[in-house]
This record gives structure tokens, sequence and C-alpha cells, in this order.
């Protein structure tokens, strides 16, 4: 087990007057190398809860484990914990600083007392990992690049501390479709590349659902479901629209189908499982009308 | 991280009062009034009166005591140093010797009044900000210097910059906690090293909290400006001041308690 909440409760201002409960009763398993959406309405508490897998924030009650150990217990290294489990924050290009992207992206590995040339390997590694040419942008001031550049740069300076662990907090906000794309894929390949755990946090449900093997809803400070993206859409369609989720297009598209008599499986993600499913279910009907007939 | 999250001093709570419902240019008043006495009084007396009102007004405001006193944490430490330089440095009378130093009757006295002289500034200062909306604060204010615009006083203008100052304080705070995690995310350290390691940890604070602040003044100075903002001439108020009888009472009252105070004492 790569990461363990027990009973995490977090409530921020604890004992004010704006005293909010973020996190309720929490009790979560990772395992390495899964790779898994974390999904809710907006001011569910994702963010919040995302902050306890590296010590940022410490729960008001319950325990976090990582790799087995209480990471707030006094003592622990809280550094190493960090260097383990990236975690990448909405709108990464406004922590950007540095003159140049090599500086930036080096900034990580230096603070871990690297060799120069170590410290090198890790730029030109973390840079490919977010397909950006090293000879063509590491001497380039980070902040002369585009927005969705600027977070892939952002990314890499937290890949190049090569953590087990990567966690991204809406990596696809405020980008293009195209661009959107271009960081899910990249994720997608880290994760099947590198065996890197990813954990990405989303109020999408379209961006997310078709790539990751796990989905977590949360609603209210709550893990309300836990399961395959598949399982949970054909199983609690209606929970998810309750709490305002609501389903990818195509998923929807089959519930209406199921809602109107058609024997059907709900669960699909993508377009092309939809259309394989349909025609399968045309063609059962059809052979089922010719066996009448005949 | 915890250091951002306890700066309470100066933060407003909401209720349904007397005395947030007192006019903003009256609460003002009231308070120059008793921190003008309180640096007259010479006497402990004087004080214990000064203290016994603000009592009162806190008691009246329905503010829990606890966020008063809170305002005093972050002064604790200067009222402490204070009453020990005050202790230590006084010539007269010695009560008690240690070492080279010595601690005097006079010293002991003058210590103890200082601080009670802090103390009472601190708290009157909170229950101002405490039971006055930021806004409805910095409009008395703006109405207050007004009456000095015959000598040129941008009195709007200068409403106008602690209003912004005053909503952005929050949203700096803010920003610089959720720039400092993910530094610290990214393996930044601002707990260790000597001092000249630890103010080089602050470039990657600073330099992307002020890349964000010019962008945020950037966007608001144009959101003014679509707004059609034009500074403060022929600006009607949406919120009219309105000086109501207990305005009058209470002005008067903390008036003459407090002319009485520093004429007395
Ligand atoms: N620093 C803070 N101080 C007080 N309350 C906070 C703070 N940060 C978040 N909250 C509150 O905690 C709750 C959960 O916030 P959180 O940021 O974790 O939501 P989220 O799921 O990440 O939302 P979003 O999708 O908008 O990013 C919200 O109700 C929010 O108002
Ligand atoms: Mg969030």
């Amino acid at each position: 087990m790569f990461i363990c909440l027990e009973n995490v409760n977090f409530t921020y201002n604890l004992h004010m007057p704006f005293e909010t409960k973020a996190l309720k009763d929490i009790s979560l398993n990772i395992n390495e190398g899964e790779f898994i959406g974390l999904i809710g309405h907006t001011g569910c508490g994702k963010t919040t809860l995302i902050q306890h897998f590296n010590g940022l924030l410490e729960p008001t009650s319950g325990k976090v484990y990582v790799e087995g150990l209480d990471i707030n217990e006094r003592g622990v290294n809280l550094r190493l914990i960090r260097q383990k489990v990236g975690l990448v924050f909405q709108y990464p290009e406004n922590q950007l600083f540095e003159e140049t992207i090599f500086q930036e992206v080096a900034f990580g590995p230096k603070k871990l007392s690297l060799s120069e040339d170590k410290i090198e390997k890790r730029v030109r590694e973390a840079l490919k990992m977010v397909d950006l040419d090293y000879n063509l942008y590491a001497e380039r001031s980070p902040f002369s690049l585009s927005g969705g550049e600027m977070r892939r740069v952002a990314l890499a300076s937290i890949l190049s501390i090569r953590p087990k662990m990567l966690v991204l907090d809406e990596p696809t906000a405020n980008l293009d479709p195209q661009g959107r794309n271009k960081i899910l894929s990249e994720m997608k390949a880290i994760h099947d590349n590198f065996g890197i755990t990813v954990i990405l946090v989303s109020h999408n449900m379209e961006i997310i659902a078709e790539i990751v093997d796990r989905l977590l809803v949360m609603h209210r400070g709550e893990i309300i479901l836990d399961g395959p993206p598949r399982e949970i859409f054909e199983k609690y369609a209606d929970d998810l629209i309750k709490v305002g989720l609501g389903l990818p297009q195509v998923t929807r598209c089959m519930h209406e189908l199921r809602a109107k008599g058609k024997e059907i499986y709900t669960g699909v993600l993508t377009v092309e499982d939809a259309e394989k499913e349909i025609l399968d279910r045309v063609r059962k009907s059809n052979k089922q009308l010719k066996i009448k007939k005949g | 991280m915890k250091i951002l999250r306890n700066i309470s001093f100066g933060q407003y709570i909401p209720r349904e009062s007397l005395i947030h419902n007192l006019d903003p240019r009256i609460k003002i008043l009231s308070c120059l009034a008793i921190i003008i006495s309180l640096f007259l009084i010479t006497e402990f007396l004087g004080y214990l009166i000064l203290g016994t009102i603000i009592m009162i007004g806190i008691i009246i405001s329905q503010v829990h005591p606890k966020f008063v006193f809170r305002g005093l944490r972050p002064i604790l430490f200067i009222i402490i140093f204070t009453l020990i330089i005050h202790l230590f440095m006084t010539e007269g009378e010695i009560l008690y010797r240690l070492g080279f130093l010595k601690i005097t009757k006079e010293g002991l006295i003058r210590g103890l009044f200082i601080s009670c002289r802090l103390f009472i500034l601190i708290l009157t200062t909170s229950l101002l900000t405490l039971s006055t909306s930021p806004i409805s604060l910095t409009d008395g204010i703006e109405r207050l210097l007004s009456f000095f615009k015959f000598i040129g006083m941008p009195a709007h203008e200068i409403a106008m910059m602690m209003t912004i100052a005053l909503r952005f304080i929050p949203t700096l705070l803010e920003e610089t906690e959720k720039i400092m995690k993910a530094q610290i995310s990214r393996g930044a350290d601002f707990e260790s090293g000597n001092i000249f390691n630890r103010t080089k940890n602050l470039i990657p604070i600073l330099i992307p909290l002020f890349v964000s602040a010019f962008r945020r003044a950037d966007e608001l100075a144009i959101a003014m400006e679509a707004k059609c903002y034009r500074g403060g001439e022929g600006r009607t108020h949406f919120r009219q001041l309105k000086i109501r009888m207990v305005d009058i009472l209470t002005f008067v009252l903390i008036g003459v308690i407090t002319v009485m105070a520093s004429v007395m004492f």
C-alpha cells in the first residue's frame, strides 16, 4: 500500500467563527501503480484531501500513512515524503520564478544536492516527459511561454524530483481542448512508461473518466463512490446525477437508451465502445428476429 | 504554514449590536478620544476608568472576548519587552538585586503603567476593527478626512487606497500560502538554514507573488475603468451615513468621560 488514510477529518479555521468542515471521516487506500481520478463538485474538498498526501495539511483527527509511515508523527522527514509524493497545484504556471526553463526544472534536483551532470540529466528527462524539446526551450525564459507550455514546464519541475506518485490538481483547467488532450495523454504515458502512480483531480467527468482505472467520487467532504469508472457509471449513475456531477455524454446516451427499454450495457466510456455495444445489440436482436421468423 | 493563519488582528466579526450599528465616524472619533486621553492620564485610576469603558464596550458588542484578546497575542511580546526594559532600566528605590541588574520600585510602577497603556490601546483598536466592517471604516475615514479637503487633502483617494489595501490583504495572504505550498512540494525548504539562506529561499515566493500582485492591480484598474470610475468628484454613496441620537449620546458620553479622566488623573 502506498498511501493509506484512516478516518481523516479536517476542519479549516478550527475553533473560529468561520469554521469549515472540509473532510469527513475519509478512509482510503492507494496502491503503487494505480491511475486514479478524483472527482467532485467545486468546494467538495478535493484540494484539501490531496494536501494531506504529502503533509502540507495535518488532519484534525485521523492518520495518514505513506509507505506505512505515519507522516504526521514527530521527527518524520517531510521533505523525503514530498520527494515521493509530487503535488502539482492548480495553475502551477503561477509558481514559476527562475530566469530560464532549465533553472526552473532544475530547482527541485538542486535542492537534493545532486551533481551538475545528474541535474542536467534529470532536466532533459523531465522536459522530454512533457514533450518539450530541450534544445529549443532550456534557455528560454519561462515567462515567454504560452499558458499551456508554462503548465508543462511547471509539471516538469515536479517530475524532475522523480516522485513515485504524481498528484495533479485540475491539470487541464483553462486549457483549450488540444492543450487538454496533450496534458492528459502525457500523464497517461508517464503512468504507463514509468510506473508512476497518478491521481488526476477534476470536477469534469468527461475529461478523466476515459483514461483512469479507478474513480473516487467526493461529495461534501466525503468519498461516496470508489471503483472502476465502468462499474460506477453502470451501477451508480443515479448517485452521480444526484450530486450534480452527471455522466459523460456517451454514457448518458446509453442510459437514455436503457430508459427507453433497450437491453443495453451502460458502463461505456468512449464513443467507440458505445458504437460497438449498440451494433452488437442490433445484430443480436436481428438474429433473434430471424430465428423467430424462421 | 501556521503563521499566516494566526493573523486575526483587524478581522471584522459581524453581529447585530449597538456598537456595530454606531456610525463609523463616531466610533473612530471615540477611539481617538480614548487614545488621546490614554497618553494624557498619569495615574492608574484613569486607566481603570478607560479599561472599564472598553470592557463594557466589548460586552455590548457581543463579540466573544476570545477574539478581542486574540488580537493581543502578537503584541504580547512587545508588552513584555517594554515591561522588562522599564523594570531594569529605571533608577530609584531598589526592590531586588540580581547580579548587576536591579529592579526598582519606580521601574515596576512605570513598566506596569506602560503595559496597561499598550494593553488598552490594542483593546480599543481591536474593538473598533472587530465591530466595524472595513467598508464602513474607510467610509468613516473618508468623511472625517473630507473636513480637511480645503487644505488639499485627497480624502477620497486615501480612502480608496485604504479600501483596496484592506481588501487585498487576505487575498495576498492566501496567495502567499498557496505559492509556499507549491514551492514546498517542489522541494523548497523554508524552515531550516541560516538567515542568509532563508532570505534567499524567499525568492521563489516573492517573485510569483509580485507577478500575481501586478497582474491583479492591472486587472483591477481595467475593471474600475470599465465601470467608469473617475475619482471621488460628485460620487454618491450607496450607504448613506447618518448621525442618530444614539451616536450623539455615545459620543458625548465618551467625550465627557475621557476629558474628565484626562483632567483629573
Ligand atoms: N484556506 C481555507 N480556509 C478556509 N476554508 C477553506 C480554505 N480552503 C478551502 N476551504 C473550504 O473548504 C472546502 C473545500 O475546499 P477545497 O479547496 O478542498 O475544494 P475543491 O474540491 O478543491 O474545490 P474546487 O473544485 O473548486 O477546487 C470549501 O468549502 C472551501 O470553502
Ligand atoms: Mg481545488
